[in-house]
């Protein structure tokens, strides 16, 4: 229970640190009405939008207004649209959470045994054609990747659309772009962990137990291996939560990331802050979690 | 059997019918809030919804779209007739009342964006049911004009609803009525058919955001979407063979053009330390302008996709005078000008030379300041501009920065020679911002960075933003722009940006200079 509230705290502090590190960085850009405000308005008027902001205040007084904000809850309003930070991007949280899922799916279905079988054949044609592949997957650029996936499937095939969230065959380009890194890097992953597991002695009494190769591999050596790959799983969804920037931007997808994007380009500093305290929470609560879960795939770490 | 299929086939039928038309922006609105947000983009899809007293033709007239007339009772007050039997919506009425509490609210309200146009108006009451007074402040001729910018909206229902309600369900008077939307995404409407014009030719319409332009390409050839604006030079060809779609063009209101240090006789920060600012005098500027080999630009660099600018103000320019034509390219005459104004190579070089404050000589080494990130190719076209000025004697580089840097730097002064665009409907509005002298009031030349100065220039402006009969105000710009341009040589203007947009066969639809890209502007081809 300790444990648990120090972790929390620990949580709570991390989220501050980067709320104010980012509300500070900010100023640094300088005078956002630059951006903000029409090129046809008078300077009188300009200092009047500023006014309407709150931006004529004293850097401290903003900041601790903005944190007592953020201490109520309230992140805020676009200065851009008028309407809350956190709405905006509670609209366009589940698009991003849909599409990362599908990318992390497509990433351990394919990755995982990929892995394994790359570690079971290790040295042969197929490991080295798999560790290939990873190379590739790892160092192809996200918006080449994305550049080429439409252009053969959206313009040459017309199989799937290019553009914007809709049916199921909306995610299938978007998710694969996003899911190239992660396959490769999870291949890589399980290669080696399941390769280190498998010189274990515990193997190889189970392989002379006289068990089949493929409860030694699947039953007692990978359970083994899972432990890390859960954490990189978990990682990587942090990561893709405030990270699938270029692709969002790519394919028009209507998530979070695009519109923290958008913001960054029209100088609205509330849904960046929004963004920013939202996805640190996220990435937080995520390796919470997934401390938690190392209880349930090694009892060892349960017990003790 | 058959009849089955029929049941069958009809909802299939019934939805290709039913199939919106569908385009994609670079960007995508933010509110629809119309009094909200001045920009391109956001009012392009606002405009589907909420109508203006006055608006601007495709070849820049000013018409009453609400309005029946205008007239001016004193230079401080005009009488506005509105059309009858217009409705919003929601079935009610537009009434006087709304159109006064409309113009007074893009006038006041705290956060309204649109003050560089209303901002003038501190008055607005209904007359009668149809009729309203507006009062300003001081004299604007081109209130009609500025008017483009006061969309009127419905009182009661503001009222009811707040402005939040507002945002989630706008109702206006425009030939599209509101479904649904995503805050910057897309955009749902449905035509409206209780409006007072012609039906649009397209019952549904999806206004979507695709950020990149290879993928708004793509969406447009793979059949996503019916038109996708700003195609990229790179993607005509692909474009024009695909069989599906062309891409058309119009030269757009937005001139790019470079400016000179007009103030600093030493110490302009784009010349080596100490060095004279040979650009006080007119005979420079146009060597520097006649050394601009813009047909080249307009070609490799824009790809066809600009057109070359005889002048700062576009054709469909209030007060676009004709007789003003671009200097012409002549690189050999360029070098001799700035030979005989004393800035030869002494030294056999090959370098021009400038003289410096304790009399000796450097060479003409020029810092050429550009955005990189705001027009279109501009890093692109200030290094070709440099390189035409080395083939002249000038050893010329480019600093090209992001536009959140380049700006504030070029307001602040620290150039010699910039390269910068400028695109406005309105003629007063450009020569009051661009060519009439800086005042400490802020009032005069606000993006006047290069502080070009001539008084008669000034007067000539400052008569023409007060002369409202049109003729006479234009005959007043054109002579200002004569001065400017032909014999100070104050700005050179490159080219228009041309509006592009991929459109789908079949459909009869010409971009508008001014980029706005409206779904009821789109027709179905015969």
């Amino acid at each position: 229970m300790r444990y648990f509230a120090v972790r929390f705290l620990q949580m709570l502090f991390a989220v501050w640190g980067v709320a104010t590190l980012v509300f500070l960085f900010l100023q640094l850009t300088g005078d956002p009405m630059e951006v903000l405000a029409p090129e046809d308005m008078s300077e009188a008027q300009v200092a009047e939008l500023r006014h309407a902001y709150g931006l004529d205040r004293p850097l401290h007084v903003r900041y601790l207004i903005y944190m007592e904000n953020l201490l109520k809850g309230d992140l805020g309003v676009s200065w851009t649209s008028g309407e809350p930070a956190l709405r905006l991007l509670a609209q366009r949280f589940p698009a991003t959470l849909k599409l990362v899922l599908t990318a992390l799916l497509f990433a351990i279905a394919l990755g995982l045994p990929a892995g394994v079988w790359a570690a079971v054949r290790s040295d042969t044609w197929v490991d080295r054609g798999l560790r290939f592949l990873s190379v590739l997957g790892i160092s192809a650029p996200t918006f080449w990747i994305g550049i080429m996936l439409i252009l053969i499937f959206s313009v040459t095939l017309g199989w799937l659309p290019s553009a914007g969230a809709g049916n199921w065959r909306h995610y299938i380009l978007p998710g694969l772009t996003l899911s190239f890194y992660r396959i490769a890097l999870f291949l890589r992953m399980i290669r080696s962990t399941l390769l280190d597991v498998l010189t274990q002695d515990y193997v190889r009494t189970a392989r002379a137990k006289g068990l089949a190769e493929r409860v030694v591999v699947y039953k007692h050596a990978l359970r083994n291996a899972l432990i890390p790959f859960v954490t990189l799983v978990g990682l990587q969804f942090g990561q893709l939560m405030a990270g699938a920037v270029v692709t969002e931007w790519i394919f028009a997808w209507p998530g979070m990331n695009r519109l923290a994007l958008n913001a960054l380009f029209t100088e609205d500093r509330p849904v960046i802050l929004a963004f920013v305290v939202l996805t640190a929470g996220i990435f937080a609560v995520v390796n919470f979690v997934v401390d938690l879960l190392y209880g349930w795939i090694d009892p060892r770490v349960r017990y003790a | 059997m058959r009849r089955w299929l029929a049941v069958l086939l009809l909802p299939l039928a019934l939805g290709y019918a039913q199939k919106p038309l569908v385009i994609a922006y670079q960007g995508g609105a933010v509110t629809l809030d119309p009094h909200m947000r001045n920009e391109t983009t956001t009012l392009s899809w606002q405009h589907h919804i909420f109508e203006t007293p006055f608006f601007y033709t495709p070849d820049g007239k000013v018409v009453p779209v609400l309005a029946e007339k205008i007239e001016m009772v004193d230079p401080n007050t005009w009488r506005l007739y509105l059309k009858k039997g217009v409705r919003f919506h929601d079935g009610s009425e537009m009434t006087a009342e709304d159109v006064a509490f409309s113009i007074l609210r893009a006038a006041t309200h705290k956060k309204s964006q649109m003050k560089g146009y209303v901002g003038k108006v501190v008055a607005a009451e209904a007359l009668d049911r149809y009729t309203v007074r507006i009062q300003t402040k001081v004299p604007d001729p081109l209130l009609p004009a500025h008017l483009d910018h006061a969309a009127v909206i419905p009182k009661a229902y503001l009222e009811k609803v707040g402005e939040e309600g507002f945002n989630k369900h706008p109702i206006g008077t425009g030939p599209y009525k509101f479904v649904s939307w995503l805050n910057g995404d897309h955009l749902n409407l449905e035509a409206f058919d209780g409006y007072w014009g012609p039906q649009p030719a397209f019952k549904k319409v999806k206004l979507v955001n695709i950020p990149n332009g290879a993928t708004r390409v793509a969406a447009l050839l793979s059949g996503e979407v019916d038109i996708a604006e700003k195609v990229l030079p790179q993607d005509f060809p692909r474009v024009e063979r695909s069989g599906v779609a062309d891409v058309r063009q119009t030269p757009g209101v937005r001139v790019i053009y470079v400016a000179l240090d007009y103030w600093r006789a030493y110490g302009s920060e784009g010349l080596p330390k100490g060095a004279k600012n040979p650009f006080l005098d007119p005979r420079a500027r146009k060597a520097i302008y006649m050394a601009i080999d813009e047909d080249a630009i307009v070609k490799r660099i824009m790809g066809g996709a600009a057109t070359a600018a005889q002048q700062f103000l576009a054709p469909i320019h209030e007060g676009y005078n004709p007789e003003i034509r671009r200097f012409p390219y002549d690189p050999k005459a360029a070098r001799k000008i700035l030979e005989d104004l004393g800035y030869g190579d002494t030294d056999g070089d090959g370098w021009l030379e400038l003289p410096t404050k304790d009399g000796g000589r450097v060479p003409f080494a020029l810092r050429v300041d550009a955005p990189n990130d705001r027009y279109l190719n501009d890093a692109q076209i200030a290094q070709a501009l440099a390189n035409m000025l080395r083939r002249i004697g000038i050893k010329a580089s480019v600093n090209a920065v992001p536009k959140k840097v380049f700006f504030p730097n070029m307001t602040k002064g620290h150039f010699t020679m910039y390269m910068a665009g400028w695109g406005s409907m309105d003629s007063i509005n450009t020569l009051l911002s661009l060519f009439h002298s800086k005042d400490p009031s802020g009032l005069y030349g606000r993006f006047n960075r290069m502080r070009y100065k001539n008084p008669e220039v000034d007067r000539l402006i400052e008569q023409a933003a007060q002369t409202f009969d049109r003729q006479k105000r234009e005959a007043l710009i054109q002579k200002a722009m004569y001065i400017a341009m032909v014999q100070d040589v104050a700005y050179i203007p490159l080219h228009y940006e041309n509006v592009i947009a991929g459109v789908r066969k079949g459909l009869v639809f010409v971009p508008r200079p001014d980029e706005y890209l409206h779904a009821y502007e789109v027709k179905k081809a015969r």
